[in-house]
């Protein structure tokens, strides 16, 4: 405070004693400007000093984990992934001496990190749950298309229109959302377009 | 599966001798048995990425960044199935409908457009060459880059300190020293690409001594 206090009457003094002389709005900026990077270098320092200190703590912290997973998996589900997918992969990147790490864990976490306002959101699929990690608002219609895409992987467009009782054009504007976001691919090699969820598709190693 | 019931049958014949009625037949059928069991490991030991088992990995997408992403995990996988059978050269037909492209387990085929999409990427990241460029049939995939080989042997030469000598091409790709590397066994042509690009970067000179084609290395 008191440091801050000092920048700022030195620079009001040299203000007023140079403007008479040079022009008053560049001093100004450049002196301001000045003492702002200094001061943000001065934070950086301190930023990266105690990340290195804290690193493995930080690295431990189950919100950090949870992030890099859902990071590390979006480029395949397109930011959704199944809860126990999520759980699972926690516990095999902790190694043999960490907990176990339960479903209610992994939940208590994201509700922390729903505080933070991270964008993260969790969203019940049939007996459940997959954790959006993708900025992104998923109205109503995508989360029942999820719902019932839970059961075989895929919907189809006949699906919603019976089982849903979709008009036609709130069934494709749905799903060409869903194709758009990534969220969905499709298949044409079946009787009719599948659109299909990687996130719902069962994961054999980790490795991918 | 199947190595299990061939096994079991070599068990079979091992413990009761009254199957043993000559031991010809027996000794031909352990062979028989053995040779089967490799040439099934072999296929079993390739293993295919989860996108394989995915339905729509055999649609191409229209979600440009999804494609991308298809596109990508189609050209690794070319890559690694056609190194783990170390061939190079490609019939675009055959290979349509083979396994690769072909998951008859699922029931997906990535269609003709789909496979000429994935060479495209392949031919533009320097892998593939087109034998016959017009008709688009015959081509060599070289699932490591000329480029790469060429690193790889100069290496290999600067660690056995072989700058500054000569050696025939054969040599090189056959001799007892480069047993055990990567690039032993190397097809010539590809062999020559190589050094071609190592003469690009004024590492080795391609000659000819004796009615030999060799190479020296800088």
């Amino acid at each position: 405070m008191h440091r801050r206090g000092h920048g700022i009457g030195a620079i009001k003094n040299k203000n007023l004693a140079q403007a008479r002389y040079k022009d008053k709005g560049t001093l100004l900026a450049e002196d301001q400007f000045a003492q702002m990077a200094k001061q943000m270098e001065t934070f950086r320092g301190h930023l990266e000093e105690f990340a290195a200190k804290h690193k493995d703590d930080i690295k431990k912290d189950p919100q950090f984990r949870i992030i890099e997973v859902c990071l590390a998996t979006s480029h395949r589900n397109g930011g959704l992934i199944g809860l126990e997918e999520l759980r699972d992969r926690l516990v095999a990147s902790r190694g043999k001496r960490s907990q176990d790490i339960s479903l209610d864990d992994v939940f208590c976490a994201i509700k922390k990190l729903k505080v933070l306002g991270n964008g993260f959101t969790v969203i019940p699929v049939g007996k459940t749950y997959l954790v959006q990690s993708v900025p992104g608002e998923l109205s109503m219609d995508h989360t029942t298309v999820l719902q019932q895409a839970q059961e075989k992987g895929y919907v189809t467009k006949t699906d919603l229109l019976t089982k849903l009782k979709w008009e036609e054009e709130r069934a494709v504007r749905t799903m060409n959302f869903m194709v758009k976001e990534g969220l969905a691919w499709i298949d044409d090699q079946a009787k009719e377009r599948q659109y299909w969820f990687p996130s719902f598709f069962p994961y054999n190693t980790f490795a991918a | 599966m199947f190595v299990i019931i061939v096994q079991l049958l070599n068990f079979c014949f091992y413990l009761i001798p009254e199957f043993f009625i000559s031991g010809l037949y027996s000794v031909l059928f352990y062979v028989v048995s053995d040779i089967l069991i490799v040439m099934l490991q072999e296929m079993e030991d390739f293993s295919w990425p989860w996108q394989y088992q995915f339905p729509p990995f055999f649609t191409i997408q229209p979600n440009s960044d999804t494609r991308k992403k298809q596109l990508e995990a189609w050209c690794a996988l070319v890559l690694s199935y056609l190194k783990q059978k170390k061939s190079h050269s490609v019939d675009v037909t055959e290979i349509q409908n083979s396994p690769l492209f072909n998951n008859k387990e699922i029931n997906r085929k990535l269609p003709p457009d789909g496979v000429y999409a994935v060479f495209e990427e392949l031919q533009k990241k320097g892998h593939l060459e087109w034998k016959d460029q017009k008709t688009r049939k015959q081509c060599l995939i070289m699932w490591r880059t000329p480029e790469e080989w060429g690193k790889m042997i100069y290496d290999w030469i600067t660690s056995k300190s072989m700058t500054n000598t000569v050696c025939t091409l054969y040599e090189l790709s056959n001799g007892d020293d480069s047993e055990g590397q990567e690039f032993h066994g190397l097809e010539k042509w590809l062999l020559l690409r190589a050094l071609q690009t190592l003469e690009q970067q004024g590492k080795a000179e391609i000659i000819n001594f004796d009615g030999n084609e060799g190479v020296k290395f800088f």
